[in-house]
């Protein structure tokens, strides 16, 4: 299956079968819509492309994902963000989990049966994600986890937690366990986030017993693990956020009250940008090229974009973030949070510095 | 043409344009290394590599008129005048010696108008012929690469000096406001490579000259703040290529120009237009 054939195939599907969102935008609705929107995509096939198939795919290039994100976010069929969380689950299970357990797993969260989430930041440890303290010790064949993480999203919602906790001092002494979140000792408190939705949560670990054979990859192996995430999140799933915001950009031009045309050029200009440059990142990981610091950039010019895009909105729609309750007020907020996820661009200017220009040491 | 012909390609193109004289003489050995013949040929390869090249060496050939003559479908060779923003129009002369010393006037031939950077040959004139599309676009990307060419040398003179210049006993490439600055000049150039590289038809090519022409600003400003009382001296060679890229970006239109043309696209359009397909 190549890329034109996939995408013929899945918008004549898209045509037939409507997908469209219900009139429920809580976040409870919109987990619902995300697991009917992957069901729905995983019985007709579409969901299962670019994965392998001992994990429940039907193999094909990683790209035919990028693809079916970009239709689904042009769509707007489901929220962008939540739907791209597997770009940064499933790889990490398919290069670290038992295999007899990316088998059995992996497919419940692309059937849309269950939701994953994944326990990284804690307290004490944001950006300096090395520090963290949540702690695994061994006890027989299995392991107690005690500890606390904060700002897990969709936790409330979910059957599995992709874990680091600690197991003995530095990068080294960092451990990955893949966790059922209904054991024992766990509890999930959701946290109301500025937008309006408990987006994420605090988990607490007390005397949480997991399984030897949950452990992805070998104790230590958590920082590796932690850093696979990135290869995926940088490409496919950045490359479903960038479609979602033209979609929501095309809105933008139908509403504007405002027709301020340095503002709308120097957005699209910022998101036109973004997408070239996901774009190039895309084409050397199909190529087989590894993915390293270079995506940094990617990473800063879509956090960019995206909120230079959400000014604007508050600009030429004046009032519809703060005095409407319409779809841009919760999106407005939310952009905020695009330049502190998944590393803050502050981060980010710190690896281009270190690894791409070579200053040295701060 | 493969990488390493390419690789071979631009060895030989930086290897003329820093030890030749900019103006005539390296119009001469551009033509000698087969420019109107790559020109014809490969412009996707040619105009990338010549005009990065003549950003990042910092030297001047007068070859924006041949990309514009090809593309109008015109023998190369001549020149063209050349709208510039705020409605001004110009001619990039060819047979004008650049001026000798560094903050001289151009010798160009009406000798009573002043560029900001009087290495570029270039002289206003009452009114000029429109461009058609197709070879606006073509000069646009052609100063688009320019424009992130001469980003690149200010970003290559600001990590230098960063690293060598030492205050409060260490490198001021330790501090992080410096690294910051570097950091987003690098992204803004890069951003703008990625609009150039998948510049292809009118539109796409005014967008890449509207990034290019905003990301070589960031350079500017951000490599003249790190490299402070040196950068603001004619004996650095930084102003040299901020004159350059404030005048460039004013070429075949502003960054600032192009950017509302496109909300006015878009506006009438009534849709983003999505390039870049997977
Ligand atoms: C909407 C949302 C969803 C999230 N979902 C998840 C999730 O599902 N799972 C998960 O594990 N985490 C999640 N996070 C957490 C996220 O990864 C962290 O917020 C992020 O890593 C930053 O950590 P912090 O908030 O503790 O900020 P801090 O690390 O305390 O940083 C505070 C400020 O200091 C700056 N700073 C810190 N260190 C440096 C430095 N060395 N140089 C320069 N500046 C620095 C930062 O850039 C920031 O501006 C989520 C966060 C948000 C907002």
């Amino acid at each position: 299956m190549d890329v034109s054939e996939f995408r013929t195939g899945l918008r004549a599907w898209l045509e037939d079968n409507d997908l469209t969102p219900g009139p429920d935008g809580s976040l409870a609705g919109q987990v619902e819509q995300l697991g009917r929107v992957r069901r729905a995509l995983f019985d007709a096939g579409w969901m299962r492309y670019g994965w392998p198939e001992h994990v429940g795919g039907l193999g094909g290039p990683a790209v035919l994902r990028a693809v079916l994100g970009e239709e689904i976010a042009s769509r707007e069929l489901a929220p962008p963000n939540f739907y791209a969380l597997i770009e940064v689950l499933v790889p990490t299970m398919i290069d670290y989990a038992r295999p007899e357990l990316a088998a059995e797993m992996v497919p419940r969260l692309l059937n849309g049966d269950e939701q994953w989430c994944q326990g990284f930041s804690e307290p004490g440890s944001g950006s300096d994600l090395a520090s963290l303290s949540t702690r695994a010790e061994q006890r027989g064949d299995t392991w107690v986890v005690n500890g606390q993480k904060v700002w897990t999203s969709l936790a409330q919602f979910a059957q599995r937690c992709v874990l680091l906790a600690r197991t003995g001092p530095g990068h080294g002494g960092i451990t990955a366990f893949f966790l059922d979140m209904d054991t024992p000792g766990i509890t999930v408190r959701p946290i109301l986030a500025m937008h309006g939705e408990e987006e994420f949560c605090e988990v607490f670990f007390d005397d949480v017993v997991i399984p030897a054979d949950r452990l992805l990859g070998k104790v230590g192996d958590g920082w590796a693990v932690a850093g696979s995430v990135l290869p995926f999140e940088r490409s496919t799933s950045f490359w479903h956020r960038i479609n979602h915001l033209y979609a929501r950009f095309d809105h933008l031009l139908a509403e504007a009250v405002d027709p301020d045309e340095g503002a709308l050029g120097a957005t699209y200009l910022g998101l036109h940008t973004a997408r070239c440059r996901s774009h190039g990142t895309q084409r050397r990981l199909a190529d087989g090229l590894p993915l390293g610091p270079e995506t940094s950039v990617d990473k800063v010019l879509l956090g960019t974009s995206e909120q230079h895009l959400y000014d604007t909105v508050r600009e030429l729609l004046p009032g519809a973030v703060e005095l409407t309750d319409s779809q841009w007020r919760p999106e407005y907020l939310y952009s905020r949070a695009a330049t502190i996820y998944g590393g803050s661009s502050e981060i980010q200017r710190n690896i281009i510095a270190r690894r791409l220009l070579g200053l040295g040491k701060e | 043409m493969d990488a390493a012909e390419r690789d071979l390609l631009g060895q030989s193109l930086r290897k003329i344009m820093t030890s030749t004289a900019a103006g005539p003489a390296l119009d001469g050995e551009l033509t000698d290394l087969g420019w109107p013949e790559l020109l014809a040929e490969l412009p996707e390869v040619a105009v990338p590599l010549v005009f990065g090249l003549l950003g990042e060496t910092g030297t001047v050939a007068s070859v924006l008129n041949d990309v514009i003559l090809a593309a109008a479908g015109q023998d190369i060779g001549g020149t063209t005048t050349l709208p510039y923003a705020g409605g001004s129009w110009l001619v990039w002369d060819r047979d004008v010696e650049p001026p000798a010393e560094a903050g001289a006037e151009s010798s160009g031939p009406t000798g009573a108008f002043a560029v900001l950077d009087p290495a570029l040959p270039l002289r206003r004139v009452e009114a000029g012929e429109p461009l058609v599309e197709s070879a606006l676009a073509a000069g646009r990307r052609a100063l688009g690469w320019w424009l992130v060419g001469s980003g690149r040398a200010m970003l290559a003179l600001a990590r230098e000096h960063a690293l060598a210049r030492a205050q409060f006993g260490r490198p001021i490439a330790s501090f992080q406001a410096v690294r910051h600055k570097l950091a987003e000049t690098l992204v803004a150039l890069e951003g703008a490579e990625a609009t150039l590289l998948l510049a292809s038809d009118d539109f796409s090519s005014l967008l890449a000259k509207a990034a290019a022409g905003q990301a070589a600003l960031t350079a500017a400003k951000h490599c003249q703040q790190v490299l402070a009382g040196i950068g603001y001296t004619t004996e650095h060679a930084l102003h040299h290529h901020i004159e350059r890229v404030l005048v460039l970006d004013g070429l075949l239109g502003s960054s600032k120009q192009l950017t509302k043309q496109i909300g006015a696209t878009l506006r009438r359009d009534q849709v983003a237009p999505r390039y870049a397909h997977l």
